[in-house]
């Protein structure tokens, strides 16, 4: 075989969810909450979306603006479009 | 001939296979085998006989597997003898250099390695045993020929070893192929009390094969400079908790740095008296010993019990990697901390401290500063009375954010992968900015919620709320659905609650 046949990411992107890290920021921004166990895992849910959304509003811009290259301005246009639409 | 074998019948209570093998020597023809054939299987069947009339008054399993092997051994001598060889090299002499190469062995007793003639104390069920323990006993002793030897004569794995063992035996001494495995599985069953080397009497395998022998496991001596230097750190935080005083402690410490004496400047006692205090936790560090001088005045100087129960909690955290004893400060400190706000703190720094110990152990400077400056920027909680402002502003806010960066550094890494474009580094430190704030947003929203809700713990129907609103979950795309769309499999088991046999649904509602 020249290649292999199988198409493979080059950063293998890790599929977990950083448990801990997330309890951590809850608890440090609302000390006085708790948070359930499965809410952890909704919340990195409802990271991913929000990271999908934003980079995929990221690269429309970066499009837009024909650059090969995401620059910082598109990333702060993507937010504020995000924060107006209700991402919160 | 007649009266050889009949002084080894007589002599011998109980034939071992050395006998046996003699008695097989004897009897055969030095002729063609297929001449005597006939002549052959004749004497072998009365060997055959013999045997089994002996083995048959003493009963055991054992004896009567031993007999039927040899039977069959005997049994693939015959096959071996009729098969007929032409080469000079025949069975027999293999037999022979076997008998004259391998060191006799007392099939009881597996210690006695070298004895004149089969002396054979025989204790039947424990032959086969201690046969196999004296080779294996006499593997040390032995060149590694023996080796091969064991290995031939492994039970399980005769066939399959033999032969290629047998293959490399032929490749030295240029014996055919196609006698050996053969003569080697019937010598191999017949001398398995032997030690059986059928190298020709004088050539060791390792110096022709030196791959094959067997190597003394390499051990790396063990550095008792600083297995020593560990003993000592580690009795001295084990130590330290049992006065359970901090001056006490810090006394110890102080004593220690002695040694060294150097005195800085003290400007921010409490602070720097965590610091100082959390490298000296560590006491392999050299850099650290700046720190601990500072301690060293600074506990003289400062008496606020907060410093101390915190200090004591940073030390506890700092020492968990070296012992787990230490773990039990933790209560210990936090119990017996008054001050509040150290309490508060203490939790914070421990876990940001772990943290950092986590991210980066190497860097014993920085997080001694960051623990503070740490307790002093994150404060939303309690404000720290008596805080001094940080000493150093530059490696301030780090092992604060560091824990904080790697966490989020997941979420950029995520971006940069749906974006599928190369980005600039700015653009993804305003990524990090931007998740920043979406943490915030969220958990004041969760908070909203929950509060809605009369409750104090969020709970996934807050979450499904919060998604609801913005939009992700509507009428026509409900929460499972997105659950399973970008969770694993193993955290949209613990989401979606799904019905096992027998009534019962996991997780349970």
């Amino acid at each position: 075989m020249a290649f292999s046949t199988t198409v493979s990411q080059r950063k293998h992107i890790k599929r977990k969810a950083p448990r801990g890290f997330l309890k951590r920021v809850f608890k440090r921004q609302k000390p006085h909450l708790r948070l359930e166990t499965s809410g952890d895992l909704l919340v990195h849910l409802n990271c991913l979306l929000f990271v999908h959304r934003l980079a995929e509003e990221t690269r429309m811009n970066a499009f837009e603006n024909k650059c090969g290259v995401i620059k910082k301005e598109h990333v702060q246009a993507a937010a504020k479009k995000l924060k107006e639409y209700g991402k919160i | 001939m007649a009266e050889a074998m009949a002084d080894s019948y007589n002599g011998d209570s109980e034939p071992t296979t050395r006998t046996l093998l003699r008695r097989v020597l004897d009897t055969a023809d030095t002729r063609t085998p297929r001449r005597r054939r006939s002549a052959r299987v004749g004497a072998q069947k009365a060997l055959l006989e013999t045997p089994s009339s002996r083995r048959l008054s003493s009963p055991t399993k054992m004896n009567v597997r031993r007999h039927s092997h040899r039977v069959r051994s005997i049994g693939r001598l015959a096959h071996v003898h009729t098969s007929g060889n032409v080469e000079e090299q025949t069975p027999r002499t293999l037999l022979k250099n076997i008998l004259l190469t391998a060191p006799e062995s007392s099939i009881m007793r597996p210690e006695s390695v070298v004895k004149p003639v089969p002396t054979p104390q025989v204790v039947q069920s424990s032959r086969r045993d201690s046969s196999r323990g004296s080779l294996e006993l006499q593997l040390p002793e032995l060149e590694p020929p023996t080796t091969l030897a064991l290995g031939l004569l492994a039970p399980g794995r005769r066939k399959q070893r033999l032969r290629l063992s047998v293959f490399q035996q032929g490749m030295d001494q240029g014996l055919p192929l196609s006698q050996e495995p053969r003569g080697n599985a019937s010598a191999s069953s017949l001398t398995s009390s032997l030690n059986l080397t059928f190298a020709t009497p004088l050539q060791p395998q390792s110096v022709q094969r030196p791959g094959l022998a067997r190597r003394p496991p390499t051990r790396r001596a063990v550095d008792v400079g600083a297995f020593l230097q560990d003993l000592r750190d580690t009795s001295l935080a084990l130590a330290s908790p049992d006065p359970g005083k901090p001056a006490e402690l810090l006394a110890g410490k102080a004593k220690k740095v002695d040694a060294h004496a150097v005195s800085f400047p003290n400007n921010s006692s409490a602070i720097s008296g965590e610091d100082g205090v959390e490298p000296l936790q560590d006491g392999v560090d050299e850099e650290a010993e700046e720190r601990m001088e500072e301690s060293l005045s600074v506990s003289e100087v400062m008496d606020t019990t907060g410093t101390q129960g915190s200090v004591r909690t940073e030390k506890s955290k700092r020492h968990r990697e070296m012992s787990e004893a230490v773990e039990a400060k933790e209560p210990e400190g936090s119990s017996g901390d008054e001050d509040i706000s150290g309490r508060r703190a203490s939790p914070e720094l421990a876990s940001s401290t772990t943290e950092f110990l986590q991210a980066r152990q190497p860097q014993f400077l920085e997080p001694a500063l960051p623990p503070s400056t740490a307790v002093l920027s994150s404060e939303p909680l309690e404000p720290l009375p008596t805080r001094l402002p940080p000493r150093a502003r530059t490696p301030g806010p780090r092992p604060r954010q560091d824990p904080h960066k790697t966490g989020l550094s997941h979420y950029v890494k995520l971006f940069s992968f749906y974006a599928k474009m190369p980005m600039e580094k700015k653009a993804l430190e305003m990524v990090e900015k931007c998740l920043d704030k979406y943490f915030q947003h969220l958990c004041d929203d969760l908070e909203v919620f929950a509060a809605h809700a009369g409750r104090k713990t969020v709970k996934p129907e807050d979450l499904e709320l919060l998604m609801r609103r913005q939009g992700l979950v509507n009428d026509q795309v409900s929460l499972h659905v997105l659950v399973e769309r970008y969770l694993p499999l193993e955290y949209r088991q613990l989401l979606i609650p799904c019905a096992f046999s027998g009534n019962s649904v996991f997780p349970a509602q």
